[in-house]
């Protein structure tokens, strides 16, 4: 038996397998170490601070959670959001994020570590993409075997797909998420393949942990049920499948009503429906089965057929005619938005106006999965080869998930992990057909059969994992003749599944292997920097910080945000309404600590309407809107000064178009743009836009920064006329040192009863003006 | 002097409607919708009549320029759509329907109407609510509303943005499309009477790996954006790489699905194919050929790659 | 209210004193007392000088007295010989009803017979005794303060000849009050040169720490400065010290509450107008920009962060550690940045905490087997008063026979347990409660305690146990079998 090259021959199995246990765990340790390591930049380059804005809410939740214990948080109902309506926080949020981090943080202290409650909330994503890691070993494992799973743990570890939504400090729900998914995969996988109602369990109890920790639990409510639904559409029920999902099913569904959130939706909402179908289906096959088993006529077993196909076809006719009595809700916004892509931005704008809810151009997809995203078909392809049951489940994840990621960013996130699924299969076959030594013979003698004959294939634990798929094909190329040997007969003999193969199967000689090898390397190290550069450059910063180079090449840190907030931390009244749009909402509550009107859950439309009407409309229109919610400061971000591009001026389009679908006859987009329809800020600005609250706010005093030079906005590019807007109705209050955050108080009533134009004008010595009356008729308003 | 006639002629149809009283002008209005169903022709008269400073009804009125010669497109594309609205309106009961009239301003008919209102651009589609009488405004607006077109022409929208002005919703149902329906049968049925002849292909599991690595190749190639931001087949001046990272044109997605296929079946080839490769040479052939292809075009990726995304600092070959 | 001194027997003494009180008057007999006010922001430093002739033998004891509003507002006194370094000891009577002033008694080192001579040096500090006035002032406007005091300096004695000079630390004084008839004097009542304003000489004033003194001949002046540095106020002041054998280190962590108790701003804050005085270096007085501490040197690992989060505007210049000894003439500065500029009546609250090299504080008695370790009391921010102060000092774990020892007593101390990483038992942990610290106060708290080598080992044995568990544990899972059904 020819080799490439010698191994040492003088092994004990016991001993190479305890070897290659040893070796997967150190791997594995190895693997979690990056994969934390790599999600540290942003505390290395800043600082242990929480990201963004919705985890700003979850951080300031887990703290009730934890110094108020879980029974004050489940019933904690929050004053100072959605001003003046409150919001009912143990109803409305999932909560397993919370819960999570608040067992680790009592745990801790029972240990006497008294951890930072900030701390674990910050370091939790790093914390279980190692574990997210461990759970997609363990899924490979049951697709191939461990060396792809260990691959597969390397890939998701620092695939950048995945660290975009779990850098330390994105402390939100896909955190935790992204490893329940794959952990519920795993066991339902596992409950498909042992038919154990144990692992069954295990799925729904995740499945549990799942529902209470992400909306996107629907995404493996309706993939196990199509998964089981394709098994049985290719004849392949078995006892094992439906134990799994029975077991799934009910313990799942009764699990999940527990989350208050959740609550009856899972009767009651489209997008459970296919999991109640599939489980009644189910039921009814196995009924069939079961009779068929035990009736012999061909007669009745086609009544049988008939009777089963007729009871599908009711319940669907069924579950039509419940969805049109409302009995059972059609699909909500959100998902429906997934399948009708224009449905979003003409019903629900503030969905739209997402930026993560935007259809993803191809850079994004290699930028998050590199040379991942074309090893994924070959995986797909190799799936196809020896089709199991769990394969059809990656197969059937692969296309839904494609078709996700490609209709909104955010579901990247989604797609990773069975990416890298199939990449790592891809990879570890061509590994194991490279690293092989054994060489075929250029004959096809009967000598394959006796190498064939060491049952190589026995513990999987076995070291080179690649000699027992080899030896197993060249079993098959033994039994066959091996005459033709062409590109078609060799694509053909690929095709076939591996259960028929009629090939010997090897490479020859050893250059080649070094070839490919050499070449695979390549890539996984190309693939390791490449995650690394877009790691610390794209998904580390924590846009509430902001980082800049000074001319000496240092790091300059533009802390506006937290100047602002801390300053109506300390220095505003307890109580000091904020308003400000919505994007800023929890972060005011968070670090400022005051009520504010709107934030970044959008319960309410009409209430962000209003506030994107008051900042879109004049001053004396407005000011009756803040003083009817008691306003007491209007906080707007600016950037023109230093050019920070995600400011309000460059929403305010948003807060038009939101404020128009509830004011259509006072709020009109087109109003905003120029005659030619340009969107400007400086002298040609549309009258519309120059009275706009936004506007005046955003410009206020900002020509005279420059002295008598022309001021220009250096985020539009534009020169901003040298008069700037005046301001009645507010009072600059306080504005951060490079002018991004800027706060106004929004005044009190004239004391002598004047509209406070007038009293403004008076007070600046003019004389009364005609417009005296015309102003205190609007000021009615 | 052809001045002072025309001045005459325009400044008539205003003496006109300052003399009828606001009742009278309801009447005519009326009849005039009454007449061609539910939608009122304008000329310049009419249009003062329906704008009447003291009026007590709400109008939408739509501006268009349908003469070919004025070679307005979108007019055409709008015009069926708002027709068929004003049609559903004249089924509400006429004590409704007579509070809100559908009018239609045609350039050639309305010339002076449009000079008036210095319209440069048509379609246009003005919402004035009433003056007078309970369905006044709190605002107490006047000044027409602009429809914003950001919807699209279809009559679907535009019904449901004008019900905010009617007394009632207007009943617009979008008629059903036999043709799509009848399509949608005939093929349900050749497909169930040939079935038989398929079913190796829908059997054959190659057939189905084929169709879904097509479909994730495609969608992973930024398809869906394509279509969702309508995005062109290729820019302008022939260009077929759209500049910026978070934006790509039609072409993008075939050339990028192209090199990701051909990577994968690249990978496919070394990991399937060659083994089965009994002679060495060929063999040897077959390693060194895909290694080569993938390298290459991997590095064709990357390059492209660069192109989008300027401050990627890694390259390969090229 | 001053309490530097212990005050054991002041009853029983108080009951004597009522007698010396009244017939005070004829064992001493001041020849001169000469008052010197320093204005200043939130401190205001006295110095009273009172040259004291003895009337009978033996007498000892020197008795002087503060009006009550003057005793409200001093949070420092000491005495000293004119001349020489150490305290004299001082004992207080606290409030002495039908004269309506408190009492102190200095103890004179040796007792002055007939018509010796003694010059006795009163330093007190004042803290709130000043008020912005404008109480609001804009942007740009500049700063001025309010003093208020009584005229004479009270004494149970005769005084022959007394002055009080008042010194403002900027030339410009907007007005000072020239009490009207006043007697003890027949020339001008008040002469201002330059910044100073000099009341008196009055002459033979009776003893006059009486309340009918006060009542009919007590005067009343007011002086109204301009005052060109911020008047800052820390509200509260926490530090705690953790000791740590193991780390060889000392961690020191003050939390702050500033407050800005110059004018409030009137109207609103600029950012614009605030830029441009920047721009032409004019800073208004009462906007506080930075602050500058002088920490201890040899530090390293400084933090400075609040309740949001790290503030990245200070910068630290350390310098190498004294060695034991040596004067500590060198410091490590801090140029601390506030998130935004404290301008009148804001408030600003952070946290400053940092590491320093055990071997700087603490020292190891070998006859006694004891660990001596000192911890500054505060870290002075110049020309600040501090309203409350807080001093947490945790031992390491398992220290018995805790003593300290104070440089003034604490208005409350109490001894209890923390808990922190990996402990079993907890650390012992003493708290001392302080008020109204002007920079007088800075100094040591020396703590003394036994730590057995047992209560050295205690973590480690600890986290090994643990470990270990842990260990044993997962090999057992690894070994036992839970199968019901063997396969």
């Amino acid at each position: 038996m020819p080799l490439a090259y010698t191994l040492p021959s003088n092994l004990s199995p016991a001993t190479v397998a305890n070897t290659s246990s040893l070796l997967r765990i150190v791997a594995l340790a190895l693997i979690s170490g990056a994969a934390i390591a790599s999600r540290l930049f942003a505390v290395v380059n800043f600082e242990s601070i929480i990201h963004e804005f919705d985890p700003w809410f979850n951080y300031r939740a887990t703290r009730v959670l934890a110094e108020k214990g879980f029974y004050a948080f489940w019933n904690w109902f929050d004053h100072t959001a959605w001003y003046p309506l409150g919001r009912v926080v143990g109803g409305t949020i999932y909560p397993g994020l919370m819960a999570t981090s608040g067992v680790i943080y009592n745990v801790l202290h029972a240990l006497n570590l008294p951890v930072d409650i900030r701390n674990i909330c910050v370091l939790l994503a790093p914390g279980f993409s190692a574990l997210t890691a461990w759970s997609t070993y363990m899924f490979t494992k049951e697709m191939k075997d461990e060396s792809a799973g260990l691959l597969a743990a390397a890939f998701i570890g620092i695939a950048p797909g995945y660290i975009s939504r779990s850098v330390a400090g994105s402390y939100d729900n896909e955190a935790i998420a992204i490893f329940l998914l794959m952990f519920t995969f795993y066991c339902w996988i596992k409950a498909l393949k042992t038919g154990s109602v144990l692992f069954g369990t295990l799925t729904a109890l995740f499945y549990f942990y799942m529902v209470a920790a992400w909306g996107g639990y629907a995404f493996i409510t309706n993939m196990i049920p199509l998964h089981a639904l394709t098994l049985i559409l290719m004849g392949r029920f078995s006892s094992r499948l439906y134990t799994a999902y029975s077991s799934w099913y009910a313990i799942g569904t009764l699990a999940s009503m527990q989350v208050p959130f959740v609550g009856f939706q899972p009767v009651r909402t489209s997008e459970h429906m296919a999991a109640l179908g599939v489980f009644g289906l189910l039921q009814i096959v196995a009924f069939a089965e079961l009779v068929r088993a035990h009736v012999s006529s061909r007669h009745f077993q086609s009544i049988l057929f008939g009777s089963v196909i007729g009871i599908g076809v009711l319940g669907v006719f069924a579950f039509a005619g419940l969805t049109y009595k409302g009995w059972i809700a059609p699909w909500t916004g959100r998902f429906y938005s997934l399948w009708d892509t224009g449905y979003a931005k003409k019903y629900i704008p503030i969905i739209a106006s997402v930026s993560e809810h935007q259809p993803t151009a191809w850079p994004s997809f290699f930028m998050d999965l590199q040379f991942l995203i074309f090893l994924f078909p070959a995986g797909v392809i190799l799936c196809f080869r020896e089709l199991r049951d769990e394969h059809v489940f990656v197969i059937i994840y692969a296309v839904v998930a494609s078709y996700f990621a490609g209709v909104m960013v955010r579901l990247m996130l989604t797609l990773t992990p069975v990416v890298c699924v199939a990449a790592a299969v891809a990879f570890s076959s061509l590994l194991d057909t490279y690293i092989d030594p054994v060489e075929p013979d250029v004959l096809a003698p009967s000598t394959q059969a006796t190498e064939a004959e060491v049952p190589a294939g026995d513990s999987p634990a076995n070291a080179p994992s690649g000699s027992a798929t080899t030896s197993k094909k060249a079993k098959k190329a033994a039994a066959a003749d091996a005459s033709s040997s062409g590109l078609a007969s060799g694509v053909l003999a690929a095709m076939s599944p591996s259960g028929k193969s009629a090939k010997p199967r090897g490479i020859f000689g050893l250059d080649t292997r070094i070839v490919v090898i050499a070449n695979a390397l390549g890539m996984l190290l190309f693939f390791v920097l490449h995650c690394t550069y877009v790691t610390s450059s794209a998904y580390s910063s924590p846009s509430v910080v902001l980082a800049s180079q000074n001319p000496d090449g240092s790091q300059h840190i533009i802390d506006d945000f937290r100047e602002a907030y801390y300053w109506l931390r300390q220095n505003t009244p307890q109580d000091a309404v904020v308003m400000s749009w919505w994007d800023y909402g929890y972060q005011i509550a968070g670090m400022a600590d005051r009520p504010t009107l709107v934030d970044n859950n959008t319960w309410n439309n009409t209430h962000i309407a209003t506030v994107g009407k008051a900042m879109s409309s004049p001053e004396e229109v407005a000011y009756p809107i803040l003083r009817k919610h008691d306003v007491d400061y209007v906080l707007i971000i600016f950037g023109g000064l230093i050019g920070y591009s995600g400011d309000d001026i460059n929403k305010f389009l948003w807060m038009v178009r939101i404020a128009q679908g509830v004011w259509p006859e006072e709020i009109q987009e087109p109003n905003y743009f120029t005659a030619k329809g340009e969107y400007r800020v400086d002298d040609q600005a549309a009258p519309a836009m120059k009275n706009s609250l936004m506007y005046k706010m955003s410009y206020y005093r900002f020509a005279e920064l420059y002295g008598g030079n022309s001021a220009v906005d250096r985020v539009r590019g534009q020169q901003v006329p040298k008069t700037g807007p005046t301001l009645d109705y507010l009072d600059e209050a306080f504005t951060s040192e490079n002018w991004i955050v800027r706060i106004y108080q929004v005044k009190k009533e004239d004391l002598l009863g004047r509209d406070l134009k007038t009293a403004n004008s008076f007070d600046q010595g003019k004389k009364r003006k005609k417009s005296k009356p015309l102003a205190r008729r609007k000021a009615v308003v | 002097m052809l001045l002072l006639p025309l001045l005459a002629l325009l400044s008539l149809p205003f003496c006109l409607a300052a003399s009828i009283s606001a009742e009278d002008a309801h009447q005519k209005l009326v009849k005039l919708a009454a007449a061609n169903n539910g939608l009122i022709k304008l000329d310049d008269s009419s249009y003062n009549l329906l704008t009447h400073p003291k009026r007590t009804w709400s109008s939408s009125i739509h501006f268009t320029a349908l003469d070919p010669r004025r070679r307005c497109a979108p007019c055409k594309e709008f015009d069926p759509s708002f027709t068929a609205v004003a049609k559903s309106w004249s089924q509400v009961p006429a004590s409704e329907r007579d509070t809100h009239f559908f009018a239609t301003a045609d350039f050639d008919n309305a010339m002076g109407t449009f000079q008036k209102l210095g319209m440069q651009t048509a379609p246009v589609l003005h919402v004035h609510l009433p003056a007078e009488g309970s369905r006044r405004p709190a605002s107490g607006r006047t000044a027409p509303i602009v429809y914003d077109f950001s919807n699209g022409f279809d009559a679907g929208p535009l019904a449901e943005q004008l019900s905010q002005y009617t007394p009632v919703p207007i009943p617009y149902k979008a008629p059903i499309d036999w043709s799509k329906y009848g399509t949608a049968a005939g093929v349900t049925l050749i497909f169930l009477s040939t079935v038989r002849l398929f079913l190796p292909i829908l059997r054959s599991r190659w057939a189905w790996a084929i169709g879904i690595v097509l479909t994730s190749l495609v969608m992973t190639s930024g398809f869906m954006f394509v279509r969702i931001r309508g995005m062109p087949n290729s820019g302008a001046n022939g260009q077929w790489i759209a500049p910026g990272y978070q934006n790509q044109f039609g072409q993008e997605v075939q050339v990028v699905s192209f090199v990701y296929g051909l990577l994968a079946s690249g990978f496919l080839m070394l990991t399937l194919v060659t083994p089965y490769q009994t002679n060495p040479y060929r063999q040897r052939l077959q390693v060194y050929l895909w290694s080569g292809v993938i390298f290459v075009m991997f590095s064709v990726l990357i390059s492209l790659f660069r192109v989008k995304n300027r401050s990627y600092p890694f390259k390969l070959l090229l | 209210m001053p309490r530097h001194w212990r005050a054991p027997f002041s009853f029983l003494l108080s009951v004597v004193i009522l007698p010396l009180c009244t017939s005070a008057a004829n064992s001493f007999e001041n020849t001169a007392i000469v008052r010197t006010v320093e204005l200043g922001g939130a401190l205001v430093h006295v110095t009273t000088t009172y040259a004291v002739k003895a009337l009978e033998d033996g007498s000892s004891v020197y008795t002087i007295a503060l009006a009550e509003q003057e005793h409200a507002h001093t949070s420092w006194l000491e005495a000293k010989l004119k001349g020489e370094s150490e305290r004299l000891p001082l004992e207080d009577f606290g409030f002495h009803q039908d004269s309506g002033v408190f009492l102190y008694t200095i103890e004179l080192p040796k007792a002055l017979n007939t018509n010796q001579t003694a010059n006795l040096v009163i330093e007190t500090v004042q803290t709130h005794a000043t008020y912005p006035w404008p109480e609001e002032a804009g942007q740009k406007d500049g700063q001025s303060l309010k003093y208020e005091a009584e005229l004479l300096v009270l004494s149970p004695y005769k005084t022959a000849v007394q002055r009080t000079k008042v010194r403002s630390p900027s030339p410009q004084i907007h007005s000072y009050t020239t009490p009207e008839d006043v007697e003890f004097t027949t020339d001008a009542v008040a002469t201002k040169s330059g910044a100073t304003i000099t009341y008196g000489p009055f002459h033979d004033i009776p003893p006059s720490a009486t309340s009918d003194f006060a009542d009919k001949k007590q005067k009343h002046i007011t002086v109204h400065y301009s005052y060109d540095y911020p008047v800052l106020e820390v509200t509260k002041l926490e530090r705690a010290a953790e000791v740590s054998h193991w780390g060889a280190n000392l961690n020191i962590e003050d939390k702050y509450w500033l407050h800005n108790a110059g004018p409030r701003l009137k109207g609103h804050f600029s950012r614009l107008e605030y830029q441009t005085q920047n721009y032409f270096g004019r800073p208004a007085p009462h906007t506080i920009p930075a602050l500058q501490l002088h920490l201890p040197a040899g530090i390293h690992d400084a933090y400075y962060y609040d309740l949001v989060g790290n503030v990245s505007t200070s910068h630290l210049r350390t310098t190498p550690s004294i060695p034991k000894g040596a004067a500590p003439n060198q410091y490590s500065v801090l140029e601390l940045r506030p998130r935004y500029p404290i301008v009148g009546g804001w408030n600003y609250s952070f946290t400053l905490g940092w590491d320093s090299p055990l071997e700087d504080y603490a020292g190891y008695d070998k006859a006694t087997g004891k660990y001596v370790v000192s911890v500054p009391i505060m870290t002075v921010i110049p020309g600040s008063v501090v309203d409350e102060a807080e001093v947490k000092i945790v031992l390491p774990e398992g220290a018995t026979d805790i003593e300290y020892f104070v440089p003034y007593p604490a208005l409350d101390e109490t001894i209890s347990t923390h808990i922190s990483y990996l402990d079993t038992v907890g650390r012992p942990k003493i708290t001392l409660k302080y008020a109204q610290l002007t920079d007088k106060h800075g100094g040591n708290i020396y703590v003394t305690y036994k730590v057995p080598f047992s209560a050295h080992m205690k973590k480690p044995v600890a986290v090994t146990t643990a470990f270990a568990g842990i260990f044993t544990l997962a090999l057992a899972w690894k070994r036992v079998d839970f199968r019901i059904r063997r396969k």
